[in-house]
């Protein structure tokens, strides 16, 4: 018992390895958030009229909003006003050519290679974000050569002003929620990508985000369409600074996907959580939905969540095409005062349409581990499907596992199929390893990679070995 | 404030019923809900002591515009007690079928075993069931699950057994039949089975 219990302390202890500050010139508006603050973030970004049209039609439907309160979460207070909503960093008046080398640095321990020929074989092209601005955007010509965009939003603002316009918050609309209508109102950069009709990237698109400046949020906003017959596979990453006081993350994805294309979206999130007694961390509230627009498209939703104070993210998927799918694989770990309500929404509107999902959550320390979800089947529905497993592995006495379906069937021939399980890693599994001379730490780590094993073989193979060091490292010294 | 951690949900909520069971009792209740008649099932059950066992077995038939709605709430307060909840039915017409379960365990509420089962069948266009299954669990040795479905009657079961003779209209009653029998209480069967005819 005493072993277990040792066990448990050091998965619950361990430490944040991107917890670094990048020390780069900053270029900060005033903090708070009214209107001029608004205009002030679109100025500073040359936007046209059109988008502060949006942004302030949003700001004004924002302030009206409550804050939601449903969420099984401790909440804390959030003064909008003390946050800083746009942070670049300094740089000449030409976009420089060369990215700077402290932000390259910041990179570089990330493991994320910027520079083109450090990049194997070119698989992985990169957009990084950093703060609001994003610095650069690898390969853009060998994807512009098949006639993919793949940019930041504010250049796809300037260079693709008829595609943001006809896609943007088509999927999300503005007052969608009260943190999407924050986002929209002062997001500040983020990823724009377009796959042409019958195109299949040819590499892996990829993201990275991160925080560094103190007493700014972030707002990101994504937007990924895929045209038709296409094919994408999308991944998204993050980290930030240690810090005592907690940082806003409000971002929004949206993701189009036309008849019969393909997308795949992964995410590895970690966001710095805190420390043990859980003060600071990232708040992370996201708004991510895709819709399956036409006949036959797909969807297909993995994440890995281990990171962020506070976790509140449904990616969700709106079966509008006949016969579309989409699916939804989500590994969620939560440490020491680590909160997630976290899971999805498909709905169901079109006929013999399908969709999977599989959850898995695993609770350590004195966190809070929900699942939260909603399968919709429309009354146009025929025939449409749905399975979702979600189960829950306990460690430690002191954390909690919830699940919070909802099933709304309104067609006959739809079936719906939810199961969830509870458990613990029992003495029996660690007795069965230690007996075969697999030591305790190891016992732990074979199992809870077992457990996840489904979702993490769902990533991107880049993103997999990312993800399982992600696992290991919450194990790593824990041998009794 | 949001409700991260765990509230008394005996005092929070309204419970509806309440029923109270204490160390090495048995609580078995049946519910059956026949075609015509709407229904609030509306309880609590607290689990108060070790060894507190409770069994709900609840099955219902609508045909029309009925209402049921299921609120069931499983608080496992105590260590070592053992819950199961199985609830099917069939809708049918327009009827409108709500089913609302959490199961909450306690802090310290160790070795608990909880199930939960929630299984509907449609029969019609205008009906409509909303399952809500809920697990909330703050202890960590414990088995818990919940499942539910909501679905058609299978066609594939369907043509097997008319590919062997038996009749549409049967072969459907049989699957229905079937699909509740384990919720059917001793002594109800003819009366169950009347019903199903009745759909």
């Amino acid at each position: 018992m005493a072993e277990d219990q040792k066990i448990i302390e050091q998965f619950t202890s361990g430490e944040y390895k991107e917890g670094f500050v990048t020390d780069v010139e900053q270029e900060l508006i005033p903090k708070g958030l009214n209107e001029d603050i608004v205009r002030l973030i679109s100025e500073r970004k040359q936007e046209p009229s059109w988008l502060l049209e949006f942004r302030l039609k949003a700001f004004r439907a924002w302030e009206r909003m409550p804050q939601p309160d449903w969420a099984h979460l401790d909440m804390p207070e959030i003064d909008f006003q003390d946050i800083i909503y746009y942070a670049a960093p300094k740089k000449d008046k030409d976009r420089p050519k060369e990215i700077d080398p402290k932000l390259a640095e910041t990179f570089d321990k990330l493991g994320i290679p910027l520079k083109e020929r450090d990049v194997l074989a070119g698989v992985v092209a990169v957009d990084a974000v950093f703060d609001s601005v994003s610095v650069t955007t690898t390969f853009r010509k060998t994807l512009a050569e098949k006639g993919i965009i793949f940019c930041s939003f504010s250049e796809a603002v300037k260079e693709h002003p008829d595609l943001v316009q006809k896609y943007l918050a088509s999927v999300v609309p503005v007052t969608d929620n009260y943190f999407a209508a924050l986002n929209s109102a002062v997001f500040s950069d983020g990823s724009f990508c377009y796959i042409p009709k019958g195109v299949r990237c040819p590499m892996e698109l990829s993201s990275y985000f991160r925080i560094n400046a103190r007493g700014t949020g972030q707002f990101e906003r994504t937007l990924i369409v895929a045209d038709e017959g296409s094919y994408v596979s999308y991944m998204e990453g993050c980290t930030a600074p240690m810090r005592d006081e907690q940082q806003l993350h409000a971002a929004v994805v949206e993701i189009i996907v036309e008849k019969d294309a393909d997308v795949k979206y992964s995410t590895v999130q970690n966001w710095y959580p805190g420390d043990v007694d859980g003060k600071g961390g990232i708040l992370n509230l996201v708004t991510k939905r895709g819709i399956c627009k036409g006949d036959g498209a797909h969807l297909s939703w993995t994440q890995v969540e281990t990171g962020s104070a506070i976790t509140w993210k449904y990616p969700s998927t709106i079966l509008k095409g006949d016969f579309s799918s989409s699916e939804f694989y989500s590994v969620a770990v939560t440490n020491n005062h680590q909160q997630a309500d976290t899971g999805t929404k498909m709905v169901h509107l079109g006929r013999g349409t399908k969709s999977r999902i599989v959850s898995k959550g695993i609770s350590a320390g004195v966190s809070q581990n929900s699942y939260r979800g909603l399968v919709r089947m429309g009354p146009n529905a025929q025939n449409a499907r749905n399975y979702s497993q979600c189960d829950s592995l306990l460690i430690g006495s002191r954390c909690g596992a919830h699940t919070f379906p909802v099933i709304e069937s309104l067609n006959p021939t739809a079936t719906v199929e939810h199961e969830a399980t509870t458990s613990k890693i029992s003495e029996d599994q660690l007795f069965y390893c230690n007996q075969r001379g697999i030591g305790p730490e190891e016992a732990v780590g074979l199992i809870v990679n077992g457990y996840a094993r489904e979702v993490l073989s769902r990533l991107p193979m880049e993103f997999a070995v990312e993800a399982q060091k992600l696992l290991q490292v919450s194990l790593e010294g824990s041998v009794g | 404030m949001g409700h991260g951690r765990y509230i008394d949900p005996v005092t929070a909520g309204a419970p509806g019923k309440l029923y109270t069971v204490r160390a090495g009792e048995v609580l078995n209740l049946e519910f059956v809900v026949l075609p015509g008649e709407s229904r609030d099932i509306h309880l609590t059950v607290d689990l108060v002591a070790p060894g507190a066992e409770a069994h709900i077995k609840a099955l219902y038939l609508s045909r029309a515009g009925e209402k049921v709605n299921f609120h069931i709430l499983m608080h496992h307060r105590a260590p070592g007690c053992r819950s199961t909840q199985l609830i099917k039915g069939i809708a049918g017409g327009e009827a409108r079928v709500t089913f609302g379960g959490t199961i909450v365990v306690a802090p310290d509420a160790q070795q608990t075993e909880a199930y939960q089962e929630n299984h509907n069948i449609v029969l019609s266009e205008q009906a409509r069931v909303d399952t809500c299954p809920q697990l909330e669990i703050y202890a960590d040795d414990v088995k818990c699950s919940h499942g539910a479905t909501v679905g058609a009657l299978n066609p594939d079961e369907l043509f097997y057994m008319r590919s062997r003779g038996i009749p549409e209209q049967e072969a459907r009653t049989l699957q229905m039949l079937s699909f509740l029998s384990p919720v059917i209480p001793e002594g109800r069967e003819a009366e169950v089975e009347a019903a199903v005819r009745s759909l």
